[in-house]
Protein backbone atom coordinates (compact mmCIF):
# COMPACT_ATOMS: atom_id res chain seq x y z
CA UNK A 1 0.00 0.00 0.00
CA UNK A 2 2.81 2.34 0.87
CA UNK A 3 4.33 1.76 -2.53
CA UNK A 4 1.05 2.74 -4.16
CA UNK A 5 0.83 5.90 -2.09
CA UNK A 6 4.37 6.69 -3.03
CA UNK A 7 3.65 6.23 -6.71
CA UNK A 8 0.58 8.45 -6.54
CA UNK A 9 2.56 11.19 -4.82
CA UNK A 10 5.33 10.71 -7.37
CA UNK A 11 3.01 11.37 -10.26
CA UNK A 12 1.35 14.35 -8.65
CA UNK A 13 4.62 16.01 -7.88
CA UNK A 14 6.09 15.50 -11.30
CA UNK A 15 3.15 15.53 -13.54
CA UNK A 16 0.54 18.24 -13.23
CA UNK A 17 -2.25 17.10 -15.51
CA UNK A 18 -3.73 20.59 -15.53
CA UNK A 19 -3.38 22.87 -18.51
CA UNK A 20 0.25 23.52 -19.26
CA UNK A 21 1.83 26.94 -18.94
CA UNK A 22 4.32 26.06 -21.63
CA UNK A 23 4.29 25.03 -25.26
CA UNK A 24 6.74 22.65 -26.88
CA UNK A 25 8.27 23.81 -30.14
CA UNK A 26 9.75 21.16 -32.41
CA UNK A 27 12.45 23.03 -34.23
CA UNK A 28 15.73 22.79 -36.06
CA UNK A 29 19.31 23.07 -34.90
CA UNK A 30 19.83 26.06 -37.21
CA UNK A 31 17.31 28.23 -35.36
CA UNK A 32 18.40 27.09 -31.90
CA UNK A 33 22.18 27.20 -32.37
CA UNK A 34 22.08 30.78 -33.57
CA UNK A 35 20.45 31.82 -30.31
CA UNK A 36 17.32 33.20 -31.97
CA UNK A 37 14.90 30.81 -30.28
CA UNK A 38 16.27 31.73 -26.88
CA UNK A 39 15.65 35.43 -27.45
CA UNK A 40 12.18 34.78 -28.82
CA UNK A 41 11.12 32.50 -25.99
CA UNK A 42 12.54 34.80 -23.30
CA UNK A 43 10.63 37.78 -24.67
CA UNK A 44 7.42 35.87 -25.30
CA UNK A 45 7.58 34.62 -21.73
CA UNK A 46 8.02 38.16 -20.39
CA UNK A 47 5.02 39.41 -22.34
CA UNK A 48 2.59 36.55 -21.88
CA UNK A 49 3.85 34.27 -19.14
CA UNK A 50 3.86 31.37 -21.60
CA UNK A 51 7.09 29.45 -21.73
CA UNK A 52 8.27 28.19 -25.13
CA UNK A 53 10.33 25.03 -24.78
CA UNK A 54 12.31 24.37 -27.92
CA UNK A 55 13.57 20.97 -29.02
CA UNK A 56 16.40 21.37 -31.53
CA UNK A 57 16.64 18.45 -33.94
CA UNK A 58 16.83 18.10 -37.71
CA UNK A 59 13.78 19.04 -39.78
CA UNK A 60 13.00 15.40 -40.60
CA UNK A 61 13.13 14.36 -36.96
CA UNK A 62 11.10 17.38 -35.87
CA UNK A 63 8.36 16.49 -38.37
CA UNK A 64 8.36 12.84 -37.26
CA UNK A 65 8.14 13.89 -33.61
CA UNK A 66 5.28 16.26 -34.40
CA UNK A 67 3.44 13.54 -36.32
CA UNK A 68 3.57 11.45 -33.16
CA UNK A 69 1.96 14.33 -31.30
CA UNK A 70 5.05 15.25 -29.33
CA UNK A 71 4.98 19.02 -29.26
CA UNK A 72 2.57 21.86 -29.96
CA UNK A 73 4.30 23.69 -32.78
CA UNK A 74 6.61 22.93 -35.66
CA UNK A 75 9.22 25.39 -36.96
CA UNK A 76 11.24 23.86 -39.79
CA UNK A 77 12.69 24.55 -43.22
CA UNK A 78 11.49 22.13 -45.84
CA UNK A 79 8.52 23.66 -47.56
CA UNK A 80 7.16 20.62 -49.41
CA UNK A 81 7.26 18.53 -46.25
CA UNK A 82 5.52 21.30 -44.35
CA UNK A 83 2.76 21.53 -46.94
CA UNK A 84 2.30 17.76 -46.82
CA UNK A 85 2.23 17.89 -43.04
CA UNK A 86 -0.75 20.24 -43.19
CA UNK A 87 -2.40 18.30 -46.02
CA UNK A 88 -2.23 15.06 -44.07
CA UNK A 89 -4.13 16.75 -41.25
CA UNK A 90 -1.33 16.96 -38.69
CA UNK A 91 -1.18 20.74 -38.80
CA UNK A 92 -3.75 23.48 -39.21
CA UNK A 93 -2.04 26.02 -41.42
CA UNK A 94 1.49 26.80 -42.53
CA UNK A 95 2.74 30.35 -42.06
CA UNK A 96 5.81 31.80 -43.75
CA UNK A 97 7.97 32.98 -40.90
CA UNK A 98 11.36 34.05 -42.20
CA UNK A 99 14.11 33.07 -44.59
CA UNK A 100 17.82 33.06 -45.13
CA UNK A 101 20.00 31.15 -47.55
CA UNK A 102 22.34 28.22 -47.88
CA UNK A 103 26.01 28.60 -48.68
CA UNK A 104 28.66 26.16 -49.83
CA UNK A 105 31.73 26.28 -47.63
CA UNK A 106 35.07 24.57 -48.08
CA UNK A 107 38.79 24.90 -47.43
CA UNK A 108 40.06 28.39 -48.26
CA UNK A 109 42.61 27.00 -50.70
CA UNK A 110 39.64 25.59 -52.66
CA UNK A 111 41.39 22.48 -54.04
CA UNK A 112 38.44 21.59 -56.28
CA UNK A 113 38.35 25.12 -57.74
CA UNK A 114 34.63 25.66 -57.37
CA UNK A 115 34.94 29.36 -56.71
CA UNK A 116 35.38 30.20 -60.38
CA UNK A 117 32.45 28.07 -61.49
CA UNK A 118 29.64 29.94 -63.14
CA UNK A 119 26.64 28.00 -61.90
CA UNK A 120 25.50 25.81 -59.09
CA UNK A 121 25.08 22.90 -61.50
CA UNK A 122 28.68 23.18 -62.53
CA UNK A 123 29.78 23.20 -58.88
CA UNK A 124 27.79 20.09 -58.12
CA UNK A 125 29.40 18.42 -61.12
CA UNK A 126 32.87 19.39 -59.97
CA UNK A 127 32.21 18.19 -56.43
CA UNK A 128 30.76 14.97 -57.79
CA UNK A 129 33.78 14.04 -59.85
CA UNK A 130 36.66 15.56 -57.88
CA UNK A 131 38.53 13.71 -55.19
CA UNK A 132 38.01 16.32 -52.49
CA UNK A 133 35.79 15.41 -49.61
CA UNK A 134 32.17 16.52 -49.41
CA UNK A 135 30.32 16.14 -46.14
CA UNK A 136 26.64 15.30 -46.10
CA UNK A 137 24.36 15.75 -43.08
CA UNK A 138 22.54 12.53 -43.96
CA UNK A 139 19.97 13.07 -41.19
CA UNK A 140 16.84 14.06 -43.11
CA UNK A 141 17.26 17.63 -41.97
CA UNK A 142 16.20 20.57 -44.11
CA UNK A 143 19.80 21.12 -45.13
CA UNK A 144 20.21 17.47 -46.06
CA UNK A 145 17.04 17.57 -48.15
CA UNK A 146 18.36 20.68 -49.85
CA UNK A 147 21.64 18.98 -50.61
CA UNK A 148 19.83 15.98 -52.11
CA UNK A 149 17.80 18.31 -54.32
CA UNK A 150 20.99 20.04 -55.49
CA UNK A 151 22.44 16.74 -56.75
CA UNK A 152 19.12 15.91 -58.34
CA UNK A 153 18.78 19.28 -60.07
CA UNK A 154 22.22 18.82 -61.58
CA UNK A 155 21.05 15.44 -62.92
CA UNK A 156 23.53 13.59 -60.78
CA UNK A 157 23.19 10.45 -58.75
CA UNK A 158 24.39 10.65 -55.16
CA UNK A 159 28.18 10.33 -55.03
CA UNK A 160 29.15 6.88 -53.84
CA UNK A 161 32.88 7.36 -53.49
CA UNK A 162 34.88 7.45 -50.28
CA UNK A 163 35.04 11.21 -50.69
CA UNK A 164 31.33 11.56 -49.93
CA UNK A 165 31.12 11.43 -46.14
CA UNK A 166 27.86 11.06 -44.26
CA UNK A 167 27.87 12.36 -40.69
CA UNK A 168 24.29 11.94 -39.55
CA UNK A 169 24.58 14.79 -37.03
CA UNK A 170 23.54 18.42 -36.62
CA UNK A 171 24.78 21.31 -38.73
CA UNK A 172 27.34 22.68 -36.29
CA UNK A 173 28.74 19.23 -35.69
CA UNK A 174 29.00 18.66 -39.42
CA UNK A 175 30.86 21.96 -39.81
CA UNK A 176 33.27 20.81 -37.11
CA UNK A 177 33.94 17.67 -39.10
CA UNK A 178 34.30 19.64 -42.32
CA UNK A 179 36.83 21.97 -40.74
CA UNK A 180 38.81 19.07 -39.29
CA UNK A 181 38.80 17.15 -42.59
CA UNK A 182 39.21 20.20 -44.83
CA UNK A 183 36.10 19.20 -46.74
CA UNK A 184 33.28 20.95 -48.57
CA UNK A 185 29.76 21.07 -47.20
CA UNK A 186 26.43 22.82 -47.55
CA UNK A 187 25.27 24.89 -44.59
CA UNK A 188 22.65 27.46 -43.77
CA UNK A 189 24.14 30.92 -43.38
CA UNK A 190 22.85 31.31 -39.82
CA UNK A 191 24.73 28.34 -38.42
CA UNK A 192 27.79 29.34 -40.43
CA UNK A 193 27.90 32.87 -38.98
CA UNK A 194 27.42 31.58 -35.44
CA UNK A 195 29.89 28.73 -35.80
CA UNK A 196 33.08 29.37 -33.84
CA UNK A 197 35.50 26.71 -35.06
CA UNK A 198 35.83 27.77 -38.72
CA UNK A 199 39.61 27.27 -38.90
CA UNK A 200 40.38 27.86 -42.56
CA UNK A 201 36.96 27.11 -43.97
CA UNK A 202 35.28 29.90 -45.88
CA UNK A 203 32.26 30.55 -48.07
CA UNK A 204 33.02 29.53 -51.65
CA UNK A 205 29.63 29.88 -53.22
CA UNK A 206 26.48 31.74 -52.20
CA UNK A 207 23.75 34.12 -53.33
CA UNK A 208 22.12 31.81 -55.84
CA UNK A 209 18.34 31.81 -56.16
CA UNK A 210 18.17 28.04 -55.72
CA UNK A 211 19.86 28.33 -52.34
CA UNK A 212 16.84 30.12 -50.86
CA UNK A 213 15.98 28.77 -47.41
CA UNK A 214 12.49 29.58 -46.13
CA UNK A 215 11.28 28.69 -42.63
CA UNK A 216 7.65 27.95 -41.92
CA UNK A 217 5.74 27.58 -38.68
CA UNK A 218 2.74 25.32 -38.10
CA UNK A 219 0.55 24.71 -35.05
CA UNK A 220 -0.43 21.08 -34.54
CA UNK A 221 -4.03 20.22 -35.30
CA UNK A 222 -6.09 20.15 -32.07
CA UNK A 223 -8.67 17.88 -33.71
CA UNK A 224 -6.05 15.24 -34.40
CA UNK A 225 -4.15 15.83 -31.16
CA UNK A 226 -6.61 16.92 -28.44
CA UNK A 227 -3.80 17.46 -25.93
CA UNK A 228 -2.02 20.28 -27.79
CA UNK A 229 -2.13 23.83 -26.48
CA UNK A 230 -3.57 25.26 -29.68
CA UNK A 231 -4.65 28.67 -28.35
CA UNK A 232 -1.26 29.36 -26.84
CA UNK A 233 0.51 28.12 -29.97
CA UNK A 234 -1.53 30.43 -32.17
CA UNK A 235 -0.78 33.32 -29.85
CA UNK A 236 2.91 32.60 -30.32
CA UNK A 237 2.56 32.39 -34.10
CA UNK A 238 0.61 35.65 -34.19
CA UNK A 239 3.23 37.29 -31.99
CA UNK A 240 5.97 36.12 -34.37
CA UNK A 241 4.25 37.24 -37.54
CA UNK A 242 2.49 40.43 -36.49
CA UNK A 243 3.79 41.31 -33.05
CA UNK A 244 7.06 41.98 -31.30
CA UNK A 245 8.48 38.67 -32.42
CA UNK A 246 8.74 40.02 -35.94
CA UNK A 247 10.83 42.97 -34.76
CA UNK A 248 13.06 40.67 -32.75
CA UNK A 249 13.73 38.45 -35.76
CA UNK A 250 14.44 41.49 -37.95
CA UNK A 251 16.86 42.97 -35.44
CA UNK A 252 18.54 39.71 -34.55
CA UNK A 253 22.25 39.85 -35.26
CA UNK A 254 25.26 37.68 -34.58
CA UNK A 255 28.70 39.25 -35.06
CA UNK A 256 26.94 42.31 -36.55
CA UNK A 257 25.39 40.22 -39.29
CA UNK A 258 21.70 39.67 -39.87
CA UNK A 259 20.83 36.01 -39.92
CA UNK A 260 17.11 35.79 -40.65
CA UNK A 261 14.93 37.97 -42.84
CA UNK A 262 11.19 38.50 -42.78
CA UNK A 263 9.15 37.63 -45.87
CA UNK A 264 7.72 40.78 -47.43
CA UNK B 1 31.94 35.44 -23.17
CA UNK B 2 31.23 32.34 -21.10
CA UNK B 3 27.73 32.26 -19.73
CA UNK B 4 28.30 30.96 -16.21
CA UNK B 5 24.64 31.17 -15.35
CA UNK B 6 23.88 28.54 -17.98
CA UNK B 7 26.65 26.32 -16.72
CA UNK B 8 25.25 26.48 -13.19
CA UNK B 9 21.80 25.80 -14.54
CA UNK B 10 23.05 22.68 -16.32
CA UNK B 11 24.84 21.53 -13.18
CA UNK B 12 21.75 22.00 -11.04
CA UNK B 13 19.54 20.20 -13.57
CA UNK B 14 22.02 17.32 -13.68
CA UNK B 15 22.14 17.11 -9.89
CA UNK B 16 18.39 17.38 -9.48
CA UNK B 17 17.65 14.68 -12.05
CA UNK B 18 20.42 12.29 -11.06
CA UNK B 19 19.86 12.57 -7.32
CA UNK B 20 16.17 11.81 -7.70
CA UNK B 21 16.69 8.96 -10.15
CA UNK B 22 19.33 7.46 -7.86
CA UNK B 23 17.07 7.74 -4.83
CA UNK B 24 14.09 6.14 -6.55
CA UNK B 25 16.22 3.37 -8.03
CA UNK B 26 17.89 2.80 -4.67
CA UNK B 27 14.66 2.56 -2.68
CA UNK B 28 13.07 0.22 -5.18
CA UNK B 29 16.14 -1.95 -5.53
CA UNK B 30 16.49 -2.18 -1.75
CA UNK B 31 12.87 -3.24 -1.43
CA UNK B 32 12.78 -5.65 -4.38
CA UNK B 33 16.35 -6.78 -3.81
CA UNK B 34 15.48 -8.09 -0.35
CA UNK B 35 12.29 -9.70 -1.60
CA UNK B 36 14.12 -11.49 -4.39
CA UNK B 37 17.19 -12.46 -2.38
CA UNK B 38 15.44 -13.73 0.75
CA UNK B 39 12.52 -15.62 -0.74
CA UNK B 40 12.58 -18.72 -2.88
CA UNK B 41 10.28 -18.71 -5.88
CA UNK B 42 9.81 -19.90 -9.41
CA UNK B 43 12.13 -18.28 -12.01
CA UNK B 44 14.21 -16.61 -9.32
CA UNK B 45 17.51 -17.42 -11.01
CA UNK B 46 16.22 -16.26 -14.39
CA UNK B 47 15.09 -12.93 -12.97
CA UNK B 48 18.44 -12.38 -11.29
CA UNK B 49 20.25 -13.27 -14.51
CA UNK B 50 18.06 -10.90 -16.52
CA UNK B 51 18.70 -8.05 -14.09
CA UNK B 52 22.42 -8.77 -14.20
CA UNK B 53 22.51 -8.66 -17.98
CA UNK B 54 20.54 -5.41 -17.98
CA UNK B 55 23.34 -3.76 -16.00
CA UNK B 56 25.14 -3.11 -19.25
CA UNK B 57 22.17 -1.60 -21.10
CA UNK B 58 23.48 1.23 -23.31
CA UNK B 59 22.01 4.57 -22.20
CA UNK B 60 20.74 5.39 -25.69
CA UNK B 61 18.72 2.16 -25.74
CA UNK B 62 17.22 2.90 -22.34
CA UNK B 63 16.40 6.37 -23.64
CA UNK B 64 14.82 4.98 -26.78
CA UNK B 65 12.65 2.54 -24.82
CA UNK B 66 11.47 5.22 -22.43
CA UNK B 67 10.90 7.57 -25.36
CA UNK B 68 8.66 5.04 -27.11
CA UNK B 69 6.73 4.52 -23.88
CA UNK B 70 6.08 8.16 -23.03
CA UNK B 71 5.76 9.62 -26.51
CA UNK B 72 2.27 10.91 -27.26
CA UNK B 73 1.55 7.90 -29.43
CA UNK B 74 3.06 5.54 -26.85
CA UNK B 75 1.16 3.72 -24.09
CA UNK B 76 2.06 6.30 -21.43
CA UNK B 77 1.63 9.36 -23.64
CA UNK B 78 -1.29 10.63 -21.57
CA UNK B 79 1.07 11.38 -18.71
CA UNK B 80 2.58 14.30 -20.66
CA UNK B 81 6.07 13.83 -19.33
CA UNK B 82 8.11 13.68 -22.54
CA UNK B 83 10.61 16.57 -22.63
CA UNK B 84 10.43 17.15 -18.87
CA UNK B 85 12.91 16.41 -16.09
CA UNK B 86 10.62 13.59 -14.92
CA UNK B 87 11.22 11.82 -18.22
CA UNK B 88 14.96 12.10 -17.66
CA UNK B 89 14.57 10.72 -14.16
CA UNK B 90 12.70 7.69 -15.52
CA UNK B 91 15.26 7.07 -18.26
CA UNK B 92 18.16 7.22 -15.82
CA UNK B 93 16.22 5.02 -13.46
CA UNK B 94 16.16 2.30 -16.12
CA UNK B 95 19.90 2.55 -16.57
CA UNK B 96 20.91 2.39 -12.92
CA UNK B 97 18.17 0.26 -11.38
CA UNK B 98 19.56 -3.06 -12.74
CA UNK B 99 23.02 -2.15 -11.49
CA UNK B 100 21.87 -1.23 -8.02
CA UNK B 101 19.52 -4.15 -7.54
CA UNK B 102 22.11 -6.65 -8.76
CA UNK B 103 24.68 -5.32 -6.31
CA UNK B 104 22.18 -5.45 -3.46
CA UNK B 105 20.99 -8.97 -4.31
CA UNK B 106 24.58 -10.18 -4.45
CA UNK B 107 25.33 -8.70 -1.08
CA UNK B 108 22.24 -10.11 0.62
CA UNK B 109 22.63 -13.55 -0.87
CA UNK B 110 26.14 -13.64 0.51
CA UNK B 111 25.32 -12.37 3.96
CA UNK B 112 21.81 -13.55 4.70
CA UNK B 113 22.52 -17.23 5.61
CA UNK B 114 25.25 -16.24 8.02
CA UNK B 115 23.12 -13.57 9.65
CA UNK B 116 20.23 -15.94 9.98
CA UNK B 117 22.24 -18.61 11.68
CA UNK B 118 23.66 -16.19 14.13
CA UNK B 119 20.45 -14.43 14.92
CA UNK B 120 17.96 -17.27 14.86
CA UNK B 121 19.38 -18.36 18.17
CA UNK B 122 18.36 -15.00 19.63
CA UNK B 123 14.85 -15.42 18.25
CA UNK B 124 15.03 -12.49 15.85
CA UNK B 125 12.24 -12.10 13.33
CA UNK B 126 12.76 -11.68 9.59
CA UNK B 127 12.08 -7.97 9.90
CA UNK B 128 14.67 -7.57 12.62
CA UNK B 129 17.13 -9.45 10.47
CA UNK B 130 16.67 -7.18 7.51
CA UNK B 131 16.95 -4.13 9.69
CA UNK B 132 20.15 -5.44 11.18
CA UNK B 133 21.59 -6.27 7.80
CA UNK B 134 20.96 -2.75 6.60
CA UNK B 135 22.32 -1.08 9.71
CA UNK B 136 25.28 -3.37 9.99
CA UNK B 137 26.84 -2.57 6.66
CA UNK B 138 25.74 0.93 5.82
CA UNK B 139 28.82 1.46 3.70
CA UNK B 140 27.71 -1.18 1.19
CA UNK B 141 24.50 0.71 0.53
CA UNK B 142 26.33 3.96 0.36
CA UNK B 143 28.64 2.49 -2.24
CA UNK B 144 25.66 1.23 -4.23
CA UNK B 145 24.16 4.72 -4.06
CA UNK B 146 27.36 6.32 -5.27
CA UNK B 147 27.82 3.85 -8.10
CA UNK B 148 24.27 4.53 -9.27
CA UNK B 149 24.68 8.27 -8.95
CA UNK B 150 27.99 8.26 -10.78
CA UNK B 151 26.50 6.34 -13.66
CA UNK B 152 23.36 8.51 -13.75
CA UNK B 153 25.11 11.86 -13.80
CA UNK B 154 27.70 10.92 -16.39
CA UNK B 155 25.24 9.23 -18.73
CA UNK B 156 24.71 10.80 -22.13
CA UNK B 157 22.06 9.63 -24.52
CA UNK B 158 19.08 8.58 -22.46
CA UNK B 159 18.35 11.91 -20.79
CA UNK B 160 19.10 13.74 -24.04
CA UNK B 161 16.58 11.69 -26.03
CA UNK B 162 13.69 11.93 -23.60
CA UNK B 163 14.56 15.38 -22.22
CA UNK B 164 15.13 17.04 -25.57
CA UNK B 165 17.98 19.19 -24.20
CA UNK B 166 15.63 22.15 -23.66
CA UNK B 167 17.32 25.31 -22.44
CA UNK B 168 16.59 25.99 -18.71
CA UNK B 169 14.48 22.84 -18.43
CA UNK B 170 16.22 19.65 -19.45
CA UNK B 171 19.67 20.67 -20.63
CA UNK B 172 21.94 18.82 -18.22
CA UNK B 173 25.71 18.82 -18.10
CA UNK B 174 26.34 16.03 -20.58
CA UNK B 175 23.93 17.32 -23.22
CA UNK B 176 25.35 20.83 -22.78
CA UNK B 177 28.87 19.51 -23.33
CA UNK B 178 27.75 17.77 -26.52
CA UNK B 179 25.85 20.84 -27.73
CA UNK B 180 28.47 23.46 -26.96
CA UNK B 181 31.29 21.36 -28.37
CA UNK B 182 29.33 20.85 -31.56
CA UNK B 183 28.85 24.61 -31.83
CA UNK B 184 32.59 25.06 -31.54
CA UNK B 185 32.32 26.45 -27.98
CA UNK B 186 35.00 24.11 -26.78
CA UNK B 187 35.78 26.09 -23.61
CA UNK B 188 32.28 25.63 -22.16
CA UNK B 189 32.55 21.92 -22.87
CA UNK B 190 35.90 21.82 -21.10
CA UNK B 191 34.56 23.62 -18.00
CA UNK B 192 31.59 21.26 -17.71
CA UNK B 193 33.82 18.29 -18.41
CA UNK B 194 36.07 19.33 -15.52
CA UNK B 195 33.06 19.62 -13.23
CA UNK B 196 31.96 16.12 -14.21
CA UNK B 197 35.42 14.66 -13.77
CA UNK B 198 35.86 16.24 -10.35
CA UNK B 199 32.44 14.92 -9.32
CA UNK B 200 33.41 11.39 -10.25
CA UNK B 201 36.78 11.78 -8.53
CA UNK B 202 35.01 12.90 -5.35
CA UNK B 203 32.67 9.94 -5.61
CA UNK B 204 35.43 7.38 -5.98
CA UNK B 205 37.40 9.02 -3.20
CA UNK B 206 34.42 8.82 -0.82
CA UNK B 207 33.91 5.21 -1.88
CA UNK B 208 37.45 4.21 -1.08
CA UNK B 209 37.26 5.96 2.30
CA UNK B 210 34.06 4.09 3.10
CA UNK B 211 35.67 0.78 2.16
CA UNK B 212 38.59 1.42 4.50
CA UNK B 213 36.23 2.22 7.35
CA UNK B 214 34.45 -1.03 6.72
CA UNK B 215 37.56 -3.13 6.98
CA UNK B 216 38.62 -1.68 10.34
Amino acid sequence: MKLLQFLIIFFFVFNPLLSREYIVLQSTTSTANTGLLEILSDNFFKETGIEVRAIAVGTGTAIQNAKRGDGDLLLVHSKTDEINFVKEGYGVERFDLMYNDFVIVGPSSDPAKIENASSLKEIMNILHSSDTKFISRDDNSGTHKKELSLWKNANLLLPSSNFYIKTGTGMANTLNIASEMQAYTLTDRGTWITFKNKKNLRILFDKDSSLYNPYGIIALNPIKFPHVEYEKSMRFIDWLINGNGKLLIENFEVNHQKIFFINE
Amino acid sequence: MINYQKIFEAISISLHVSILSTLFAFLLSLFLGYLIAINKFFLKKTIIACLASLTSIPPVCAGLIVYLLISRSGPLGWMEILYTPSAMIIAQFFIIFPIMITLIINYIEDEYPRFRQELNSYGASKRDLIFLMIVNKKSIYFTVLLIGFGRAISEYGAAAIVGGSIDHVTRNMTSMIALETSKGNIIVGVILGLVLISLSLIISFVMSVMKKKDHV
